[in-house]
């Protein structure tokens, strides 16, 4: 029987929306258009429209050894190329921020190929080829996995995900690298992901609303979302899980 | 699991007092202040500046070397309530550098060594013949007293420490003879029945027999100056030369080597042991103390013996300062980070309120009277309850920081946070249970939900320890496992990880202390560290690092008598 994956318990929708985040066969609502160019000058990894600096000749320039696992593994185009690993960080407020740290590596597994995700409180990493990377950044930034008040991309100095909002809505942020623009109603980018003025200002789109927010979290939150609590099949599930780990370690029947 | 009402927060009072808004409030201003919000960091500057002039060499300069000129303090800097206290201190003053009271704390511990005397008077019976009494020990003793802080007593012509810096240094000793106890000077006897409750007393005079221990604490400042493994050779030569000195012995006689070998080795209980080469440290050093010994050297239970869970969380304060702060913060890593990380376990009442909550719980659902330390009462440790306390716990811990957005703010890191909310459910299912490795297995559960409620947890770190806890808290095989009692700081998934350690020795003491018993794993540490002699109170390490703080805790081993006046 072909394995079929099911990405995780709960009857909640904070539940339903980390299944759906995950599945690779769903597809990701488009909401907003940051260009690429806007998205490398975020990133701050290289100039817009310059080459890709490279960390090994091309795969195709270069011997490679007589391997099954390399003829088995299709490279990525990045890879391919030879482009140096870069990364993109994000710090999610708890504060019903769509995509949440856990979250977010789960779904890039199920999505991405050829990536290191990092998962920590505060913030979450994925590090790939630079050329895959602005392509995942894209599906990272404009779809319903993000929010511009609530999801920061911040390279250093990342903490605000468990601070109170400030009075605009924004998640905490000491370097203030994205501003609201009160006037447009517009989150801009005014510093790249590791705090360096941007020459020119990344707009990357309205803030959503506190509807929007709760009914596509992903955290479970008794204030302002779902309680943890109230979701018993996914609270549940975890007990079962540590129970049979508990008996039978990491290989746990019963 | 079923939600029980608490009305008392404990922690409210100091969210009250470090934020000005309600402690409901979603929303606030940043004002970014910087380090002008805080009388500490003001003083920081100032001393840098002078010290910099002094020594010509630039030095804390934060306007500029912080972020490129992005000072601390963009959000509230905020002050701490050290736990069960009532005293607020500045983050910076719970740092062990700029606290005397969590360096005499470790240093009272690493300048420990407990030493058995019988088989030193066996030698000096069976092998030399000597008439040993009540009177040549009093003798002996005052020969010891004079000789441990580094006096002569058989050298003619010797250098010798100065007693007004080594004031520090004694040895006292017990037993659980009662008659032999009543025919040494008081001033050298740890009076059991006097310092414990009297069941405990009597569980720890049946353990300890008729065995005479040498309770000794060598200058702090030779430890500080040398390590830990100074700790036994130091006093075993002034053992070996007090012996000589009061037994009249003569000094280079085979019998020497006996006494010797027994106050280096076969009678000797250190304090840690020594660690694996690659660790690079001796004996009494901070990561190899054993969680069940750790519990032990912790006295709150003499105390207050009706509140097993105010001594847990004073183990808690203890473990993480050391265990955190000290030997992962410094010995193993260096920086100033993991302070941060441990105040969070006993600052602002926070694990208390969770804690006690899982007493309420305990009390409410399992009719345990926690209040009663007895192990009569206790619940068994079936996986079911345990699952069913520590859901409880943590599901009440989440949803307080969920319905205090400053409570969150106050325990700003993951790390903090996972470390505090498994901390209470173990603890509530150690005391409930009296089964340490139930409280174990308790932590393993929050941290699995923890993980799935916020989709977050700690650092890196918390991805191994933490997620395969649950798999190795029943075990006992080599190299996977042991009871709680007998881990510690280097049990092999323990080693890197902040925030665990200090919570892990807790919950070991918690089972125990719910139970009643007088002692966690020693008794022979139990009562050394009873002693009121000792510069640290260790019935109360959170009250004398609030002492620390506000700079009224006298240390030892200062060096003015020897030093410039200033």
């Amino acid at each position: 029987m072909a394995y079929k994956p099911q990405y995780g318990p709960g009857t909640s929708i904070v539940a339903e929306n980390r299944r759906k985040y995950m599945d690779p066969a769903h597809k990701l609502e488009k909401i907003r258009d940051v260009t690429d160019e806007d998205l490398v000058l975020i990133m701050g990894h290289r100039a817009p429209g310059s080459a890709y600096p490279t960390a090994h000749p091309p795969l195709a320039e270069q011997q490679e050894p007589a391997c099954p696992v390399r003829k088995m593994v299709t490279p990525t185009d990045g890879a391919k190329a030879g482009d140096r690993v870069r990364y993109i960080q994000f710090a999610d407020s708890m504060f019903n921020a769509p995509s949440q740290p856990y979250e977010r590596t789960y779904l890039e597994a199920y999505r991405f190929r050829g990536i290191d995700p990092g998962t920590l409180s505060g913030r979450q990493i994925i590090e790939c080829r630079e050329r895959d990377l602005e392509k995942y950044a894209k599906d990272l930034v404009n779809t319903e996995l993000f929010d511009p008040a609530r999801c920061g991309i911040r390279g250093a100095t990342v903490h605000g995900h468990s601070l109170r909002l400030a009075e605009d809505g924004m998640m905490f942020d000491m370097l203030q690298r994205c501003i609201l623009d009160k006037k447009a109603g517009v989150v801009k980018y005014v510093k790249n992901q590791i705090g360096e003025p941007l020459d020119k200002e990344v707009k990357v789109g309205k803030p959503m609303d506190e509807k929007w927010l709760k009914a596509h979290t992903t955290i479970f939150h008794s204030l302002v979302g779902v309680p943890f609590r109230d979701d018993k099949e996914y609270v549940e599930y975890t007990q079962r899980i540590h129970s049979l780990r508990t008996k039978y370690g990491f290989m746990p029947t019963e | 699991m079923a939600k029980i009402e608490r009305s008392q927060k404990l922690f409210l009072k100091a969210l009250k007092e470090k934020f000005a808004e309600d402690p409901q409030s979603e929303k606030t201003v940043f004002a970014r202040e910087g380090l002008k919000q805080s009388a500490r960091k003001k003083e920081f500057i100032e001393a840098g500046k002078k010290m910099e002039m002094s020594r010509g060499i630039s030095m804390y300069d934060p306007v500029r070397c912080h972020l490129g000129g992005i000072p601390l303090g963009q959000r509230q800097l905020m002050t701490y309530e050290v736990s069960g206290t009532g005293v607020f201190v500045e983050g910076d003053d719970l740092h062990f550098v700029n606290n005397a009271a969590m360096q005499q704390m470790w240093d009272d511990i690493r300048r420990t060594i407990i030493v058995n005397m019988d088989l030193a008077h066996q030698t000096l019976q069976k092998r030399l013949g000597k008439e040993v009494t009540p009177e040549t020990i009093n003798e002996y003793l005052h020969v010891l007293n004079h000789a441990m802080p580094g006096a002569a007593v058989v050298q003619e012509h010797m250098v010798e420490t100065h007693p007004g810096l080594v004031d520090d240094c004694y040895c006292k000793v017990f037993t659980g003879d009662d008659e032999m106890a009543d025919d040494l000077e008081p001033q050298f006897v740890l009076n059991i029945d006097k310092l414990f409750p009297a069941k405990q007393a009597a569980a720890m005079k049946a353990a300890v027999g008729k065995s005479l221990w040498q309770a000794v604490h060598i200058p702090t400042i030779v430890s500080r100056t040398c390590d830990g493994g100074t700790t036994s050779r130091w006093s075993a030569m002034q053992l070996g030369m007090s012996f000589i000195g009061a037994y009249r012995m003569c000094a280079g006689e085979a019998a020497v080597a006996d006494l010797a070998f027994a106050a280096k080795h076969a009678g000797v209980i250190q304090m840690a042991d020594i660690l694996p080469a690659r660790r690079a440290r001796g004996p009494n050093e901070p990561g190899g103390i054993k969680f069940g010994n750790f519990a032990d050297m912790i006295q709150t239970d003499r105390k207050y013996p009706n509140d097993p869970a105010r001594c847990s969380l004073e183990i808690v304060g203890a473990g993480t300062m050391l265990f955190d702060q000290i030997w992962l913060g410094s010995y193993m890593s260096g920086g100033v980070g993991f302070t941060q990380y441990a105040t969070a376990a006993y600052t602002d009442n926070i694990l208390d309120e969770y804690t006690y909550y899982g007493m309420d719980y305990i009390k409410d659902k399992y009719k345990v009277n926690w209040q009663n330390p007895s192990e009569k009462d206790r619940v068994k440790p079936t996986q079911e309850i345990v699952n069913d306390i520590a859901t409880e716990v943590t599901l009440n811990a989440m949803e307080q920081y969920e319905q205090f957005p400053t409570l969150m703010e106050d325990h700003f890191g993951g790390s903090q946070r996972a470390g505090v909310i498994a901390a209470a459910s173990g603890l509530s299912v150690g005391i409930a249970t009296g089964n340490s490795n139930a409280g174990l297995n308790g932590w393993y559960l929050s941290m699995l939900l923890h993980k799935e409620g916020w989709s977050r947890l700690g650092f890196f770190g918390y991805d191994l320890q933490d997620q395969c806890g649950s798999t190795n808290s029943l075990s006992v095989r080599p190299d996977e496992g042991a009871v709680g009692e007998l881990r510690g700081p280097n049990y092999p998934n323990y080693a890197m990880n902040v925030g665990h350690q200090g919570e892990y020795a807790a919950i070991v003491g918690s089972a125990h202390l719910g139970r009643g018993d007088a002692w966690s794993l020693s008794p022979l540490i139990k009562i050394c560290f009873s002693d009121p002699s000792l510069k640290f109170d260790f019935a109360e390490p959170r009250r004398e690092f609030a002492k620390g703080a506000i700079r009224e805790f006298m240390p030892a081993g200062e060096r003015s008598l020897i030093i410039p006046a200033r």
